[in-house]
């Protein structure tokens, strides 16, 4: 083994590693007992002691997805024996089920929110991304420190002008307007990452394409977008986890038709007090995606989080 | 320090952002601490004081 | 000529439509390639800011549409600058700002520390760190408060095995002197690898000669660490402070699903106050006011954010 100063030594990076996985074991605790919660019955979630080992069982994501009603003896004579396994999920409860619940619709509005918001963001943040990247822009300094400066802002203190503006314009509590308002929140954090990795694109190859007779457009579709795909890739997936995440506005601008996930999810409860593991079924459907997408973003994390400073 | 000065005096951006950052910081520990109200109600005014120096003379020339 | 669909499409534009194309000058190019976004933004973040500022100015109530509006000058200003309750907020959002960004930076730059050891495997554990993070801060909220529970909590349950005290006996989100620390730990865990993360770009970024060096100067490890690791890395530690600072200053999804801003005000955020405000007692007027000493404040911090930043893409 060659000896260097920089390179720790093997016991070193023993003790290195046992005190970081130790961290990432305490860290990752809650959210695999996120996990757990959402396939333990009911009396196993609120045991004392919590229990580790536990039998697995559906209720949960069956409470999660349904309505259901405490059953008297009258009520369960007369519906019958139970038709289908999650109905006897909900029999075993002592309640029957009277309908779907709202989780279905809430998670669908999430997903269009999301990707509706992601894909307009990209449409707009590559285009103003590569005029900053390549053109000369009157003001460009001040117009990237405005752009960023949108997100910084506090959420409830936009939410108060928007909640006036979007009821004068009937845009409260709709799909189009929670898709432009997560949009602009967005916009800076698109513009910024993509102008850096638009910057880092030779601009040889564009001037290359021109003098080859490709328009300014051309050039851009050709050239630029194939170089940038990845930067843009990972872009567009951070901001979908934003809107995915995202709770204030969502909370404050949506009741009904347009809410998303995160404001009702914690409104989930049971027929009698809160119903644990269908939260923690709801949490874990609602997060798991996420979790998926971080993995698929690890080489581009650091980039995301600070707007495209810091490349490593 | 000199230098400081003289280029607060030359207009010159490095040393008034330093100024303007400065009053802002102020600002915001004004608005939080828990000692003396008085600072809290004048915290505003230093950091908005501090926030449009910023912005004016972050245009002054390096 | 290839054929790729756009070249098609560029065959197919009439050759009047795509002679004034091609003619675009980039300097018009730039300007419909900005103009959509500036547009945007200007919409839904500038056009409200100012509506804002001009309803701090007056008294004027959502729920009340049709009372005549009178304008009252400063007044709002001066009652949020002068009432002990909305500075009581700002204290306890000073608590969880402080005591979140020494606990992040101290446990972060640890971390960072040893993962820059790259012992085998570290890029996996690194990915897992980084979980919490990425997720629904109100969704994570609403769960903590079951870990929270007295009795069967997992937090609960843990704390009382290692320390010996009942798990029934202490609340972490009912009771007035631990809800405070119940958010800065909920938040502590959420956003140490933030912190983790932007260490360890530092720490990467620093040349390996540097240490080479140092070490045929004879200087102690000690030394190494004090005089070259962490002035190198202090840069991004500003960065990373900063930006936790904004976001802790305006708080609000994982505090409220947490504990709601109670026991009492004891874990009232200024933007639980705000919202309060704004969107329960609906004192439309009074809130404006309250939101832009809230955005003037963020602005503020802002700019120097971005001082920090352009300092870091130096290197």
């Amino acid at each position: 083994m060659s000896f260097s100063v920089t390179e720790a030594s093997g016991r070193t990076k023993w003790i290195a590693g046992i005190l970081v996985v130790g961290y990432a074991l305490i860290t990752i605790a809650p959210l695999v007992w996120i996990i757990a919660t959402g396939f333990k019955s009911g009396p196993d979630s609120i045991a004392y002691p919590p229990k580790v080992v536990f039998e697995p069982s559906l209720e949960g994501y069956v409470n999660l997805f349904t309505d259901r009603t405490r059953a008297t003896e009258d009520m369960l004579e007369e519906a019958g024996p139970p038709e289908t396994w999650y109905d006897q999920i909900a029999r075993d409860q002592g309640t029957i089920i009277t309908g779907p619940s709202r989780y279905g619709e809430r998670f669908l509005n999430s997903v269009i929110i999301g990707f509706g918001s992601t894909a307009l963001c990209m449409l707009l943040g590559t285009a103003a991304a590569y005029a900053f990247s390549r053109f000369r822009v009157p003001l460009k300094d001040d117009l990237m420190f405005f752009i960023l400066s949108t997100r910084m802002m506090p959420p409830i203190a936009v939410a108060i002008p928007i909640f006036l503006m979007f009821r004068q314009l009937g845009l409260n509590d709709t799909h189009l307007g929670m898709i432009l308002l997560y949009t602009a929140v967005n916009l800076s954090l698109s513009v910024w990452l993509l102008k850096g990795f638009i910057d880092e694109i030779p601009v040889e190859y564009e001037e290359a394409a021109l003098i080859d007779g490709y328009t300014r457009f051309q050039a851009f579709y050709k050239v630029v977008l194939p170089q940038a795909a990845t930067g843009i890739a990972s872009t567009a997936i951070f901001c979908l986890i934003f809107a995915w995440n995202e709770y204030a506005f969502a909370v404050l601008l949506t009741s009904g038709t347009a809410q998303t996930a995160p404001p009702f999810i914690p409104t989930i409860i049971g027929t009698s007090g809160k119903d644990w593991p269908a939260v923690a079924a709801g949490a874990t459907l609602f997060l798991v995606p996420v979790m998926v997408f971080t993995i698929l973003l690890r080489k581009h994390l650091l980039r995301g989080i600070t707007f495209g400073a810091v490349r490593k | 320090m000199s230098g400081f000065i003289k280029g607060l005096l030359r207009l010159r951006r490095g040393p008034w952002e330093m100024v303007a950052s400065v009053l802002i910081a102020a600002g915001v520990v004004m608005l939080m601490q828990p000692i003396w109200i008085t600072l809290y109600t004048w915290s505003f005014v230093i950091t908005l004081t501090g926030t449009v120096m910023f912005i004016i003379v972050s245009h002054f020339p390096e | 000529m290839t054929d790729t669909p756009i070249d098609k499409a560029a065959q197919a534009t009439p050759e009047p439509l795509a002679r004034r194309i091609r003619g675009l000058s980039d300097r018009s190019i730039a300007w419909i390639f900005v103009a959509p976004t500036i547009f945007l933004l200007l919409a839904v973040n500038i056009f409200p800011l100012i509506w804002t500022i001009r309803l701090s100015f007056t008294d004027y109530r959502v729920n009340r549409p049709n009372r005549e509006v009178e304008w009252v000058g400063l007044r709002n200003y001066e009652r949020i600058l002068t009432d002990p309750d909305v500075w009581a907020t700002m204290q306890a959002t000073a608590h969880f700002l402080i005591w979140t960004i020494v606990l992040q930076v101290l446990i972060g730059f640890a971390l960072a520390y040893l993962i820059n050891k790259k012992f085998r495997g570290n890029d996996l554990w690194t990915t897992i760190i980084v979980f919490p993070m990425m997720l629904s801060p109100a969704v994570v909220g609403n769960f903590w408060t079951f870990l929270y529970q007295p009795q069967i909590g997992l937090f609960n349950y843990v704390i009382a095995f290692f320390t010996g005290a009942d798990p029934a006996s202490f609340s972490m989100i009912g009771d007035v002197h631990l809800a405070p620390w119940a958010i800065v730990i909920a938040d502590t865990w959420m956003w140490t690898p933030f912190v983790m993360l932007i260490c360890l770009a530092g720490l990467r970024s620093i040349p390996d000669s540097i240490y080479e060096a140092a070490e045929c100067d004879r200087a102690s490890k000690w030394r190494q660490f004090w005089t070259i690791t962490v002035p190198m890395v202090l840069p991004f530690l500003m960065l990373a402070v900063l930006f936790r600072g904004i976001e802790n200053f305006k708080m609000f999804d994982l505090v409220v699903q947490l504990t709601g801003g109670g026991p009492g005000n004891t874990t009232t955020l200024t933007s639980i106050d705000l919202k309060r405000e704004a969107f329960e007692k609906w004192r439309t007027g009074y809130s404006s006011a309250y939101a832009v000493i809230l955005f003037v404040t963020v602005f503020g911090l802002a700019s120097i954010y971005v001082k920090a930043l352009n300092k870091v893409k130096e290197r």
